[in-house]
């Protein structure tokens, strides 16, 4: 772990990150947290911020595959991780088949949960490609939507399931 | 929402972890999976000098049966390792359902268990289950290992025992004769809500002979803490609706709940008494569930 | 009748869905400009109190800090939504009147240096007694919160239609019922955030806020600019319910900070900041009296309100007027009292959320039809049904309701439910219960007097004809009116949706309309792009005629092909066509413009509930609940909606579920609470309880046919009525589930835990 110091003493640490499978290299305090460094400094702003304290799903990336909320996990911890957030699912110009249900299902309508969402369903089928409804719902309890009630949301993560 | 300033350090060995933490002193905290922390500080309740990360200490993220021991959790092992267990899933699942219980899916694939107990949020959902199967907890510093049981370790809302310099690195499950356990969380929503009310039990049974009750309860004292009176009502007694509910009532009024936004002191103790009753039940009939 | 369409009546994707599901879709706070500073708003931590002197030296100090600014660098001028309650200022200039309230702004390089800064800020206070509680501060002796407002009255509403007094003495029973709303909160999921940079001497403002047109008005007023030199913009908006359309703090203070530092400044809210600006949800403590016949019609209603406005108006004497003015659209009666006093308290200020004033006094009235019904032993549904206002009618007020399919939605949701099988069947602690609800499809009246129109818009289609870009003032808050605003202009020219491309919600680049508010864009946006789609087909029919060797009149265009009717195999393309048009004449454009007819009675307040058309809703809910703990389980709902002719079928059934999901958390679960001193105690997202994807029932979306004359093609709304019923709908399930009538929003667990309690 390398630091350095600057001349009013402020430390700062030299972290290479994994995002997308691309690596970034930056030289950020300790106290970044991984959902402002994605935004801030790689202007990669489709993560969002809802609440900053880990309630509400908008900031989720996929941490190994595993949705984790970025707004509480700092980019020294992120370290040596695989990062992925929305921008990382689909490919090139091709949408991910979860992103094309959300889309045919009327499952968007303000939009900004949806990255959230669609990482979070993006990871339950990768482990879980045939999910029950009810642990559809499990995993997205943690990703708050104020718009859709959910309803079409579960339609499109079913759909999305039923044709893998 | 901000973060303050503070030195991180990262560790190699839970010695240079220990060693970090002496040195700097009481203004250093233990960083596991930061759900906890980091919002603390964020609202300013907290500010410590220094994190120590215990990020490379994988060692202590893993969960082991050992012989003549019982069951290994390691300190830095996260809510969904716990939920995922097989380990546990085939020994003990009620520790599985309370760790689901936690608060939603992302935080609980980062919120540690270790991070969970030295939190102390009166109403976290592992310690009473732990506590009613007699968990151990290991904390390690420069001076040496101590191990205390995880009931003695708390000491208020937000406080526990820890001394300055120790890091809690294990929660034992010590081999026992129970033949059933649960959890049962009351909250207020289906997910992402502190619990109003959390009952954990585990029995010994002989056919309807109840030969050794734990209850545990969470969110209704400033610590969680044992349901003594209860427990005694229903041990070496064979039991029914009618005891069960009797269990119910004494654990009820032996808590000592308070009134907040998420319910009121008469509430709380009512619903002591529904879920003392319930957890039993099924304690009873379903075994470790 | 929807065979006939091509564009509208069609499920047609989202003409936003791949920007948000790829997250290229840039909000507000997404947005960065060059050399740009970020800002907060300092909010005060006393609900009452004068403020002394504000010393802000150290903070401009911090390196890294461009400015501060308090009441000295801003124009005093007050503003607020409502013309007729200008009580607002940029910050607070001589006392703060809650917990939150506008004291100063910092701008500075970047967020860590902004929060530092703001610390740093000293302001000396002398506190004052606050009061947090209408009635409390009605009383005499309570803390006087404006001089304005004498008694802390802030709007006090008498009307009197026909003869209650004499209704009630007529009716076979009279009842009266009592029953309380809660303080709730919109909380979309996009905090509030506001871009400001000047060039020369105009202003340009990014901010995600539900109408650009209101915003730049207010704006210019209070900055003393021509409009003209004002450009608001809105990108995408995460949601807004109402609660952004108040300009918040943001919007002025990054204004002036950006003048201040030559510099774009960018200001954004966290979750309890968003908690704290509110504008949502009054409380309202409601007394019902009724008076039936014996078959349950109703003969007269009193309703008697007092509601809790916070500190600030905004567009809450609107929501005072609209919270009695449609009671009388569902069911028709002759005799109707509305008494409503709006009283200012030391919190946060109130506003419009969906539903504007109207969900609560639906919750009571429908509670308490539910109570007179088991009274006179009439199933509560067919007492309705009896009561249910007929299409072609008008209201005691004078409100015209031209179509109206209340008593056909009630039918259909009875039959599909399965009501007459479940109603006083189910078991004990499973019940099941309905409401109904409605709202304006747009108000008759601007918010300020105005003579523009309400809605303008504007077709160009492009050189070579193949696209044509619509430009709206209409705002896209994730309703879906970029949507189906495209499929509308699409229809009117004969054109194809896949086609269409929208600039919506610039003040330069777009036409003028009102905005996202009262429901009411479908309808009004819609009959201006309407008007504008036809006027591009007559000239591409024209064009055509010319082309073909035939009169325009022998021509339709359908799907981008021109035919002649007559004989559909002789065709010319669209794109032919406006290519030629272009050749000839220059830029292919066609206009559109709404403005709602005259409308509504001659009594104070009357222009608020007139609307060119009704929506009416049922809702049934099934509940489950556990008799020990009070816990409620909704297990199935089902809404049956007229809204008119629905444009695109899908994301009007998704429009009909969220709007049950909030009705639904806004009955058992969400409250915002203060502590004794007016601080807020759950201004997150933990423990302000938002229903989650566990929490939420399937719910059933269906419609009834109606069309309504006074609208484009028919339509109506559905965006808000759709939550209109459903907090009377829930309680009405509760009290069939449990024997016990709870009075008070939210219906919690503990709460019917207590009412079971002392039943027994």
């Amino acid at each position: 772990m390398l630091a350095i110091v600057d001349d009013n003493g402020v430390k700062r640490y030299l972290v290479t990150l994994n995002i997308n499978g691309d690596s970034y290299t930056r030289v950020v305090k300790a106290n970044t947290l991984l959902v402002n460094f994605l935004r801030e400094e790689l202007n990669l702003t489709g993560t969002k911020k809802g609440c900053e304290l880990g309630d509400c799903g908008s900031c989720t990336v996929l941490m190994d595959g595993k949705p984790v909320n970025s707004c509480i996990v700092l980019v020294m911890e992120a370290e040596g991780h695989e990062i992925t957030t929305i921008e990382g699912v689909a490919q090139n110009d091709k949408l991910d088949r979860v992103q094309e249900s959300f889309v045919e299902h009327a499952a968007i309508q303000c939009g900004y949960c949806t990255p959230g969402m669609v990482l979070s369903a993006k990871a339950l089928l990768t482990k879980n490609p045939h999910p029950t409804e009810h642990e559809i719902r499990e995993a997205i309890a943690g990703n708050l939507c104020r718009c859709t009630g959910y309803v079409n949301i579960v339609k499109a993560i079913l759909a999305a399931a039923g044709e893998q | 929402m901000n973060l303050p300033d503070f030195d991180y350090c990262m560790p190699d060995s839970l010695q240079d972890a220990c060693s970090l933490l002496a040195e700097k002193g009481p203004g250093a905290m233990v960083l596991a999976g930061g759900t906890d922390l980091l919002n603390k500080m964020k609202h300013g309740l907290l500010a410590p000098a220094a994190l120590i990360s215990l990020k490379k200490l994988d060692q202590l993220a893993s969960i082991d049966y050992v012989p003549g021991k019982g069951v290994v959790i390691g300190a830095r092992a996260t809510h969904n390792t716990i939920v995922n267990s097989a380990l546990l899933q085939k020994m003990y699942p009620s520790v599985c359902e309370a760790a689901h219980h936690m608060a939603n899916n992302q935080v609980r694939n980062v919120g540690t268990i270790g991070g969970n107990i030295a939190n102390a949020v009166p109403s976290a959902d592992l310690p009473p289950i732990l506590i009613a199967l007699g968990a151990l907890i290991t904390l390690v510093s420069t001076k040496g290992e101590r191990v205390i049981p995880l009931e003695d370790f708390f000491a208020g809302p937000g406080k526990t025992h820890l001394s300055q310099g120790e890091i809690l690195t294990a929660i034992v499950i010590p081999d026992n004769s129970f033949t059933g356990s649960t959890y049962i969380k009351f909250g207020l929503r289906r997910s992402g809500a502190l619990a109003v009310v959390g009952v954990a039990v585990a029995l010994e049974m002989d056919g309807q002979t109840c030969k050794n009750a734990r209850i545990a309860l969470g969110a209704v004292a400033p610590v969680p803490m044992r349901a003594q009176q209860a427990e005694a009502v229903i041990t070496g007694k064979t039991v029914n609706d009618d005891l069960l509910e009797e269990a119910g009532v004494c654990a009820a009024t032996e808590c000592k709940p308070i009134s907040d936004i998420r319910g009121s002191e008469e509430y709380r103790r009512d619903m002591v008494r529904v879920f003392t009753k319930r957890a039993l039940r099924k304690a009873i009939n379903e075994g470790h569930v | 009748m929807s065979d006939n369409y091509t564009q509208i009546g069609k499920s047609v994707t989202r003409i936003d869905a791949l920007e948000k599901v790829t997250g290229r879709a840039k909000y507000t706070a997404d947005m960065k400009f060059p050399n740009m500073l970020v800002g907060k708003l300092l909010l005060s931590p006393h609900a009452h109190a004068r403020i002394i002197n504000i010393d802000t030296s150290e903070a401009e100090k911090l390196p890294g800090v461009k400015a501060v600014i308090t009441h000295r660098d801003v124009p005093d001028k007050k503003y607020g939504l409502s013309p007729a309650r200008w009580d607002e200022n940029i910050f607070c200039i001589d006392k703060v009147r809650y917990v939150g309230d506008k004291v100063a702004a910092v701008a500075a390089i970047d967020e860590e240096t902004v929060y530092k800064a703001l610390k740093l800020i000293k302001v000396d206070y002398e506190v004052l007694p606050a009061v947090f509680d209408p009635f409390e501060a009605m009383k005499e002796g309570a803390p006087q919160i404006f001089d304005i407002y004498p008694g802390n009255i802030n709007t006090e509403i008498h009307q009197h239609f026909g003869d209650v007094d004499q209704a009630f003495k007529e009716a076979y029973y009279v009842r009266t019922d009592r029953l309380d709303g809660q303080r709730t909160y919109q909380c979309p999921l996009e905090p509030h955030a506001t871009i400001a940079y000047w060039e020369g001497s105009r202003v340009t403002v990014y901010s995600s806020i539900q109408s650009v047109h209101y915003l730049q008005y207010y704006l210019a007023q209070v900055f003393g600019l021509k409009m003209g030199d004002v450009r608001v913009v809105k990108t995408y908006i995460g949601g807004g319910f109402g609660g952004k359309m108040d300009p918040s703090g943001l919007d002025f203070a990054s204004v002036a900070l950006a003048k201040k530092t030559g510099r774009p400044v960018k200001m954004f809210f966290d979750r309890e900041d968003m908690f704290y600006n509110n504008r949502g949800r009054h409380a309202q403590f409601m007394n019902f009296t009724t008076g039936v016949t014996k078959e349950g019609k109703i003969l007269g209603v009193h309703a008697d309100f007092v509601m809790d406005g916070g500190a600030y108006t905004g567009l809450g004497v609107a929501s005072a007027y609209y919270a009695g003015a449609l009671l009388t659209i569902l069911y028709d009666f002759e005799n109707y009292k509305f008494d409503m006093y709006r009283v200012v308290t030391n919190l946060p200020g109130c506003g419009a959320q969906r539903g504007h004033g109207q969900p609560q006094p639906r919750f009571a009235f429908e509670s308490h039809l539910d109570n007179i019904a088991e009274h006179l032993g009439i199933d509560p549904l067919e007492m309705r049904i009896l009561n249910a206002r007929k299409p072609g009618t008008m209201t005691v007020q004078g409100f015209k309701v031209d179509s109206y399919g209340l008593k056909e939605a009630m039918e259909k949701a009875r039959d599909i439910s399965g009501w007459r099988d479940k109603k006083g069947k189910l078991p004990p602690g499973q019940g099941i219960g309905m409401g109904n609800g409605g709202f304006v499809s747009g108000a008759g009246y601007a918010i300020y007097r105005t003579d523009l129109p309400h809605s303008v818009a504007t077709i160009k289609v492009t050189d070579d004809g193949t696209s044509a870009i619509l430009y709206t003032g209409a705002i896209e808050i994730g309703q879906g009116s970029d949507t189906v605003l495209c499929q509308m202009a699409a229809e009117a020219m004969g054109y194809r949706y896949e086609d269409m491309k929208i600039v919506a919600g610039d003040t330069d680049l777009a036409a003028h309309d009102l905005g996202a508010y009262a429901s009411r864009q479908t309808l009004m946006s819609g009959a201006a792009v309407k008007q504008a789609g036809e006027e591009v087909k007559k000239l591409i029919l024209e064009t055509a005629a010319g082309m073909m060797d035939v009169s325009a009149g022998e021509l339709d265009c359908r799907d981008g092909i021109v035919f002649v009717k007559s004989n559909p195999q002789i065709t010319k393309t669209f794109a032919e066509a406006a290519r030629t048009y272009f050749v000839k004449h220059g830029q292919l454009i066609g206009r559109g413009s709404y403005r709602p007819p005259k409308l509504g009675g001659v009594h104070k307040g009357s222009a608020v509930g007139t609307s060119p058309a009704y929506s009416a809703a049922t809702q049934v809910a099934e509940v489950e609940i556990d008799r020990e703990t009070g816990e409620v389980q909704v297990k199935e709902a089902w809404d049956v909606h007229d809204c008119g002719f629905v444009i695109n079928p899908a994301l009007l059934h998704a429009q009909v579920h969220g709007a049950f999901y909030m009705g639904m958390g806004e009955s058992i679960w969400e409250e915002v609470l203060f502590d004794q001193n007016g601080k807020l105690i759950n201004g997150n997202l933990a423990e302000y309880r938002l229903p989650t994807a566990l929490d939420m029932p399937p719910v059933a979306s269906e419609l009834v046919d109606t069309v309504d004359p006074n609208a484009p093609w028919g339509v109506k709304e559905v965006g808000e009525g759709a939550t209109t019923p459903t907090m009377g709908c829930i309680s009405n399930a509760i009290y069939d589930a449990i024997g016990v009538r709870v009075k008070s929003l939210p219906i919690t667990y503990e709460k019917i835990w207590r009412a079971l309690k002392e039943k027994k």
